[in-house]
Parts: C-alpha cells; sequence; structure tokens
C-alpha cells in the first residue's frame, strides 16, 4: 500500500476538524473538531509506524498515548463546557462574551 | 526722616549698590572721550552667544550708571517718606533695587544677551512698578500697555542682536564696534532694527504713548522711569551702537524724522495737559526726542549728555510733583495755585527744575541742549549724521520746540505755584525725606553745568527763543487771559490712541481669522487624519479582541499557517 | 493495485465524507453520529495498516466512550434559544480557507516528501507486541500518563461541583 494514502488522509481530516474548530457555532462540536485533529495526527503517526517497521512500536505506543490523552481533554472541555453553560446558559462561543 | 526707621534696610540695600557702582564707574568717567579708549577692550571677545557678565563700561555708561543708582537712592529714600505706608511697600521698594540692576545689567555689560536680559528686566519692573496700584483699573490699563508696547519694541532689539552676530560674527558689543570700525556692514538693518527698540523703549512717536498711560504708577517711579532706567536706556543703547550704523543714511533720516515728530507733538500735549504730572510725562517724550534728534545728527556725547541733565532735572520735578500731590491729594493743575508760600522749599527746587527744562542759563539744561542744538547745526553742512536740509528743517523743529518748552514750564510754574489757590484747605510742606532729595537734585542741576562748553550763537539764538517761549506765557499771564487752551486734536492727544484701539484690534481679528483658517484646515488635517487612522487600525486590531474564542483562534491558525508558509520560502 | 488498498480508498472517502457531514450539519445529534461513521472508518484504516490493537483501541475509546460522552454532553447543554446553536458562525468562509489551505499544504508537503514509498506491513501490531513493547521501552511514560489521566479526573471533578455549588 503506497504510504501517501494514508497522509493525504490525515491531511483531509485535518482540514477539515480545522474548518470545525473554526467554524462551529457550538462548543462541544467546536471539540469535535478537536478530536477529528487528532484522529488525523493518529493516522500519520500509525501510517509511519508501519511504514517504519519499528521495533519499538514507536507510532502505534503514541497513538495510544494519544487516545488516552484525547479522552482526558474531551473530559475536561466538557466539564468546562458545562460550567460555562451554568454560568452564561449558553454555549455559542459567539454569544459567550457578549454578556459579560 | 521718622519712616526711614522702619525701612532703613531698602535705603541701606540701595545705598550699598549705589557705593559699589560708585568706585566701579567713577575711575571710568574721565576716560577719553565718549567711547574711552577701544583698545582697552577685553582682547578676544566670546564669538558664541553666551552669557559671561562681560562688565565693561565706557565713560558714556559710567556716567548713566551713576546716574541711575544716584536718583534710584534719592528715589528709595523719598520713597520712605511718599510711601512707606503702603503695605506693599517691601515688594515696591526691592523691585526699585532689581529695577537699578537691570539698567546697570544694560549699561555695564558689552555683552548684547546680557544687556537684552537687563533689558527686559526693566520691561517687566516697571510693568510691575506702573501697576503697583493694581486696584485701580487705570493703573493695570496702563502698566499692561507700557509692557505689551515695549515688548513689541524690544523684537526689535532680539532682532538686531541677531543680525549683529551673524554680520560681525560676534555678540560682543566691543568686537563689533571693532570691526565695524574697518568697515561697516548690514548698517542699514542693524539700525532701523535698534531705532525700532529705542522707539519702544524711549517713548517715541509712533510707540510713544504707553509713558503719559504709565502716570498711575506711584510718583516716584515715575520720576526713576522718566529719568534714570527706563527711557534712558533707549537713548544710551541708541547711542552706545551708533558706530555700527552711523554710515547709514536711511538710518540717520529716519531717526531725525522721528524726533522732529516726537519732539513737537510732545511739546504741544504738554502745552495743554491740565494735569502737572501728565505735562510732565510728554515734556520726557519731547526731550528724549531731543536726545535722538542729537545722535541723528552725529553726536551721541551730546545725546547722552543732555540725558544726564534731563535725568536729573526731571527727577526733581517729578519728586516736586510727588510732594504737590501729597499736598493737595490730586495731580490736577487746578487743585493746585498759590503754594509758593506754603511749600517754600518745594517752590525754589522746582522752580530750579522748570528753569532747567526751559533751558534758562546757568542751569544745566542750558548748556546740554545748547549741545544738542549745537550739534543739530553743525550737521547742517552735511558732513556727517543727516543730510544737510534734514538738519537744518530739524533745527528749525528743535527751535519751535525749545519755545514750546520754556512756554509750557511757565505754565506749569505759574499755574502750580501763582494761581489763585482753591478755597479751604491746608497744606503743608512735604516732610524731609521728601525734601531733601529735591535740594541734593536742585543743587546738582547747578553743579553739573560746571565746565560744560558753549556755543555762542546758538547758545544765544536758544536762550532768545527760551526767553521768548516764558514771555508769552507770562505776558498773557498778566494780561489775564487764561492759559488753559486746548484746542480738541490735542486734548485728545491727536487721536493716536484710539486709531491704535481701532486698527490694532481689527488687524490682529484679520491675522487670528487667517490663522484658524490655516489652522482649522491644514494644521487640524493631521491629527483628524490621525484620528481617521488609529480610528481605522483600533477597528482593525479589535477583531482579535472580540471576547470571541473562534476569533482568536483563526488569528492564531492564520498566524501558524503564514509562519509555515514563511519558514518553507525562505528555507 | 490490491484489494487491501481498494479498500483503504473506500474507507478514507468515507471518513472525509462523513467527517464533512459531520462539520456542516445542521442537527447537533447529527453530528455527534456522523463523528462515529468517521471515526470508524478511522479505526479500519488503522486494522488495514497492520495496526490491530490500535484499531481496536480506537473503537473502544473514542466510539465508545468518548462520544457517548459528547451526546450526553450535547443533551445537558439543549438551549431553549439553541435553534441556531447548531449552525456554523460568520467565520465560517475564513475558516474554510484556512482549512483548505492546511490540508493542500499538509498534502503536499507529504507527496514532496514520500512519494513513491510503500508500507510493506512486516510487523504486525498485534495486541502481544503492543503490550510488550508498552511495558519494556515505554512503561515510564506510560506511567506518567496515568499521573495525566488522574489529574484529568479530579480536575473534571472539581470543575463539575464548583460550578453546581453555586
Amino acid at each position: 500500500m503506497p504510504l501517501l494514502y494514508p497522509l493525504l488522509l490525515a491531511a483531509a481530516l485535518f482540514g477539515v476538524g480545522l474548518y470545525g474548530v473554526l467554524a462551529r457555532r457550538n462548543a462541544v462540536l467546536m471539540l469535535l473538531g478537536v478530536e477529528l485533529m487528532l484522529n488525523a495526527v493518529n493516522l500519520n503517526l500509525v501510517a509511519f509506524d508501519a511504514w517504519f517497521a519499528d521495533a519499538m512500536h514507536t507510532g502505534q505506543v503514541l497513538t495510544l498515548f494519544t487516545i488516552t490523552l484525547a479522552a482526558a481533554e474531551i473530559g475536561l472541555g466538557l466539564a468546562i463546557v458545562l460550567a460555562l453553560y451554568r454560568a452564561v446558559r449558553t454555549i455559542d462561543v459567539d454569544r459567550v462574551g457578549e454578556d459579560v | 526722616m521718622r519712616s526711614l526707621g522702619r525701612h532703613w534696610v531698602y535705603v541701606a540695600l540701595t545705598a550699598a549698590l549705589a557705593v559699589a557702582v560708585a568706585i566701579w564707574a567713577i575711575p571710568k568717567v574721565d576716560d577719553h572721550g565718549f567711547f574711552g579708549a577701544l583698545a582697552a577692550a577685553p582682547s578676544s571677545p566670546p564669538p558664541l552667544p553666551s552669557l559671561s557678565p562681560d562688565l565693561f563700561l565706557v565713560p558714556a555708561a559710567a556716567q548713566i550708571a551713576l546716574l541711575a543708582v544716584g536718583i534710584g537712592l534719592l528715589v528709595q529714600i523719598y520713597s520712605t517718606a511718599y510711601l512707606g505706608h503702603h503695605p506693599r511697600y517691601r515688594s515696591y521698594a526691592l523691585i526699585i533695587v532689581l529695577f537699578l540692576g537691570a539698567m546697570l545689567a544694560v549699561v555695564g555689560t558689552s555683552n548684547l544677551w546680557v544687556l537684552l536680559v537687563g533689558w527686559e528686566v526693566m520691561g517687566l519692573c516697571s510693568y510691575l512698578l506702573i501697576g503697583h496700584e493694581w486696584q485701580t483699573g487705570e493703573a493695570r490699563a496702563g502698566a499692561a500697555k507700557a509692557f505689551l508696547v515695549t515688548r513689541i519694541a524690544d523684537l526689535g532689539l532680539v532682532l538686531a542682536i541677531l543680525v549683529i552676530g551673524e554680520t560681525y560674527g560676534t555678540y560682543d558689543i566691543i568686537g563689533a564696534e571693532l570691526a565695524a570700525a574697518d568697515g561697516a556692514r548690514s548698517s542699514t538693518a542693524i539700525g532701523l532694527l535698534v531705532l525700532v527698540a529705542v522707539m519702544g523703549k524711549s517713548a517715541q512717536f509712533p510707540l510713544h504713548t504707553w509713558l503719559p498711560d504709565a502716570m498711575p504708577g506711584p510718583t516716584p517711579i515715575t520720576a526713576l522711569i522718566h529719568a534714570a532706567t527706563m527711557v534712558a536706556a533707549g537713548v544710551y543703547l541708541a547711542a552706545r551702537l551708533f558706530p555700527l550704523y552711523a554710515d547709514s543714511e536711511v538710518v540717520l533720516t529716519a531717526m531725525a524724522v522721528v524726533a522732529g515728530i516726537t519732539m513737537l507733538l510732545g511739546a504741544l500735549l504738554a502745552l495743554v495737559q491740565t494735569d502737572l504730572k501728565r505735562a510732565l510725562a510728554w515734556s520726557t517724550v519731547s526731550q528724549l526726542a531731543f536726545m535722538f534728534a542729537a545722535i541723528a545728527t552725529g553726536d551721541p556725547e551730546a545725546g547722552t549728555d543732555h540725558l544726564l541733565s534731563h535725568g536729573v532735572f526731571k527727577a526733581l520735578l517729578f519728586l516736586g510733583c510727588g510732594c504737590l500731590m501729597r499736598a493737595v491729594g490730586s495731580s490736577a493743575l487746578s487743585a493746585m495755585g498759590g503754594l509758593r508760600d506754603r511749600m517754600p522749599t518745594t517752590f525754589v527746587t522746582m522752580t530750579i527744575g522748570f528753569a532747567a527744562l526751559a533751558g534758562i542759563i546757568p542751569t544745566v539744561g542750558f548748556f546740554t541742549k545748547d549741545s544738542v542744538l549745537h550739534a543739530v547745526f553743525e550737521a547742517g553742512d552735511g558732513d556727517q549724521g543727516v543730510a544737510g536740509p534734514v538738519a537744518y528743517v530739524l533745527l528749525v523743529v528743535a527751535l519751535v520746540t525749545s519755545f514750546l518748552t520754556a512756554a509750557y514750564a511757565t505754565r506749569l510754574w505759574v499755574l502750580a505755584f501763582f494761581a489763585p489757590a482753591p478755597d479751604g484747605r491746608a497744606v503743608h510742606e512735604a516732610p524731609r525725606a521728601m525734601v531733601g532729595p529735591l535740594v541734593v537734585l536742585a543743587v546738582a542741576t547747578f553743579a553739573l553745568s560746571i565746565g560744560q562748553p558753549f556755543h555762542h550763537g546758538i547758545g544765544v539764538l536758544g536762550t532768545l527763543v527760551a526767553l521768548g517761549g516764558v514771555g508769552v506765557v507770562l505776558w498773557r499771564w498778566h494780561s489775564g487771559s487764561a492759559l488753559d487752551w486746548s484746542p480738541r486734536p490735542l486734548a485728545a492727544e491727536l487721536g493716536i490712541d484710539r486709531a491704535y484701539d481701532h486698527w490694532i484690534p481689527s488687524a490682529a481679528r484679520m491675522a487670528s481669522r487667517g490663522v484658524i483658517n490655516v489652522d482649522s484646515d491644514a494644521v487640524d488635517a493631521y491629527p483628524r487624519g490621525s484620528a481617521v487612522l488609529s480610528d481605522a487600525v483600533s477597528k482593525g486590531l479589535s477583531l482579535v479582541q472580540s471576547r470571541n474564542v473562534q476569533r482568536y483562534a483563526t488569528v492564531i491558525a492564520i498566524g501558524v499557517v503564514l509562519l509555515t508558509v514563511a519558514a518553507v520560502v525562505w528555507s | 493495485m490490491t484489494l487491501a488498498e481498494l479498500v483503504f480508498l473506500v474507507l478514507a472517502v468515507i471518513a472525509v465524507g462523513s467527517a464533512l457531514l459531520s462539520m456542516t450539519s445542521g442537527q447537533l445529534v447529527h453530528s455527534a453520529l456522523w463523528l462515529v461513521v468517521t471515526l470508524g472508518a478511522v479505526a479500519g484504516c488503522f486494522l488495514l495498516m497492520t495496526a490491530e490493537f490500535v484499531a481496536w483501541v480506537q473503537v473502544l475509546v473514542y466510539v465508545g466512550s468518548v462520544v457517548v460522552l459528547v451526546i450526553f454532553a450535547l443533551m445537558l447543554t439543549r438551549q431553549s434559544t439553541g435553534e441556531k446553536s447548531a449552525e456554523v458562525t460568520g467565520n465560517r468562509w475564513l475558516a474554510a480557507i484556512l482549512g483548505v489551505v492546511a490540508a493542500i499544504g499538509l498534502g503536499a508537503t507529504m507527496i514532496a516528501g514520500f512519494r513513491g514509498e510503500e508500507i510493506e506491513g512486516r510487523r504486525i501490531g498485534t495486541a502481544g507486541s503492543i503490550g510488550h513493547a508498552l511495558f519494556t521501552d515505554w512503561v515510564l511514560p506510560f506511567e506518567i500518563l496515568s499521573g495525566v489521566l488522574l489529574a484529568a479526573l479530579v480536575g473534571a471533578i472539581v470543575i463539575s461541583r464548583s460550578g453546581s455549588d453555586r
């Protein structure tokens, strides 16, 4: 399998994720965009690991770490979003600043 | 001299100053010639503007310095009685000392910038002293007018100093005059600027209007300003810088014209005044013009000589006038009269003063006026100073003025001392602290005439003219006709003030309107433009301060992309 | 073209397409569900790249827990005025341009650097081999990571509690 396939898929997913982070009004969906970008990174890591045939499985282990960190990140992020919602009764990012 | 006890500090201060100046100046008086020996000048004058004192006295300056401190001391003594109980006496007395110091700075330096400082400090002191009675609107207006008019003229001095520095490469008077001895340059420009400066300081037409309006000041101050300091500085400066513009026909002619107009105008206006002090003020204007006439005709020494003698007898007259005012409570001539018996000392001394003003031999006033007339007459053959015809016209004007001077001096004398007294008042002679200075000055009026030159033809002619003036007035007096005649234009002082009041504000208004237009159209464009620019910039920058997390993230992403592109492109 | 490549391309198309739908859908819950599809397709890609263990972890953690968490969050924050909440903001054109630029830039870099390289699949990332690597070479980062997770757990609890106390 050509190495370029997963790399280009990763680039496309990263672009879509970036668009989501910058364009979605809802804070939870912004976090989803972040998850997409992290997945693009994971794809890269796994692809290079497979291509390199690393004895330490560096790429795949780091992917595991990333997934773990992503889980932690989204846990914290959603907690913050909930706190925000309780504070200003909205999670629309362009309306959060208005009321202050 | 009871009041001297309370105020001895200020008198002692002035006396100390006078003694110091005397020790310094007296040895210099007898150097040869008007400017002394130029060889005694400092060898290398400073080439750049500096404020080093550069103390240096030419003989004429030494005389004027002695006159200034002498009259200043007498005025200070006089003031202890005249103004000793005034609540602001202390500041008044100290300002007099400052005034004298400034005058000494003007005459005692060869550095033009130091001279300028003294010149300006004098303007300030005259403002403060004329406005001493600032609770009256008249005093405030007079002080402001004196300050503004002399200030305008001071601009001429500043420019003159700059031109001198540019022309001769030095701001040292002696250095400039040594250079000018090899060939004067820019003499017309320098001369005209100096003329403007002294016209303001010495109250010459058309900048003369401040001097009569300075009358609300305390009378001793008037004596000081008219005799020894303020107006004397103008004449001194014109004489001192004479070598720098002596070869400019234009300047000398302009000065002669100004002097001729001013002397006639001053004498005519002095003749019609109903106020003794104001009449004496116009007399000062006229007498100063005599000095300028002498300078314009190439004899500055005659000018400064007349300045000295005029300083003595005009101080005498003003201080005497102060005694009369103290006695009758007013300076109006109608309030006086019949004071000969009540105030014998004042009468005698003021008689001497009026005689000197009229130019009656053997007072010093006769001799110095004689020298001035002689200088004007000598210039008639065109060897020095102005062209011959101008000098002859000036001589005629000066003789007419002499006639008028004698006439108004006699008129004032008669009205003050002989006219019937208003009823019901008790006047007494002034205290000794006031009369003492009068006696000193009266003696000086005679003493100074010792050794003065006498010019036969002009002397006889001048005496005849003066006697004619005296005689006419006395004849009118004895024939019973009133001495108060005042044609309307003269009574209004020729409407010069009104012209100033009308034209200067309208010109200023036009100029300021122009400035406003320039300001709003051209100058304001910059602040307005910068306001628009900063508004636009801040609107742009507010996009990154939007309290919108997404915008922040967008900006960050843009930055990352741009940095990456830049890194790829340049690596 | 091998079967594996063909399957990979199909999965890639599914992943990108569902990602686009997820990021543009007007319905919040639909977005989350389309994300599930994307993540699943990516997991398939992992599998094709001989990373079995990572693929299962992806399915378990992401599809199993993260997405459930997200859907709970969406339900908890449902707003009364939330009609517009699912939409994109006025920032979207700039965001779209940036996304395209980033994707093209990354893709161009990859093409320039790795054109012609092949993945041969010599080492299969089974649970055994990954576990061996994890507990020999990577044991220290693994332990540190557990500390990070614990901190995130505590932080999430604190943030939630302090909000409810108010």
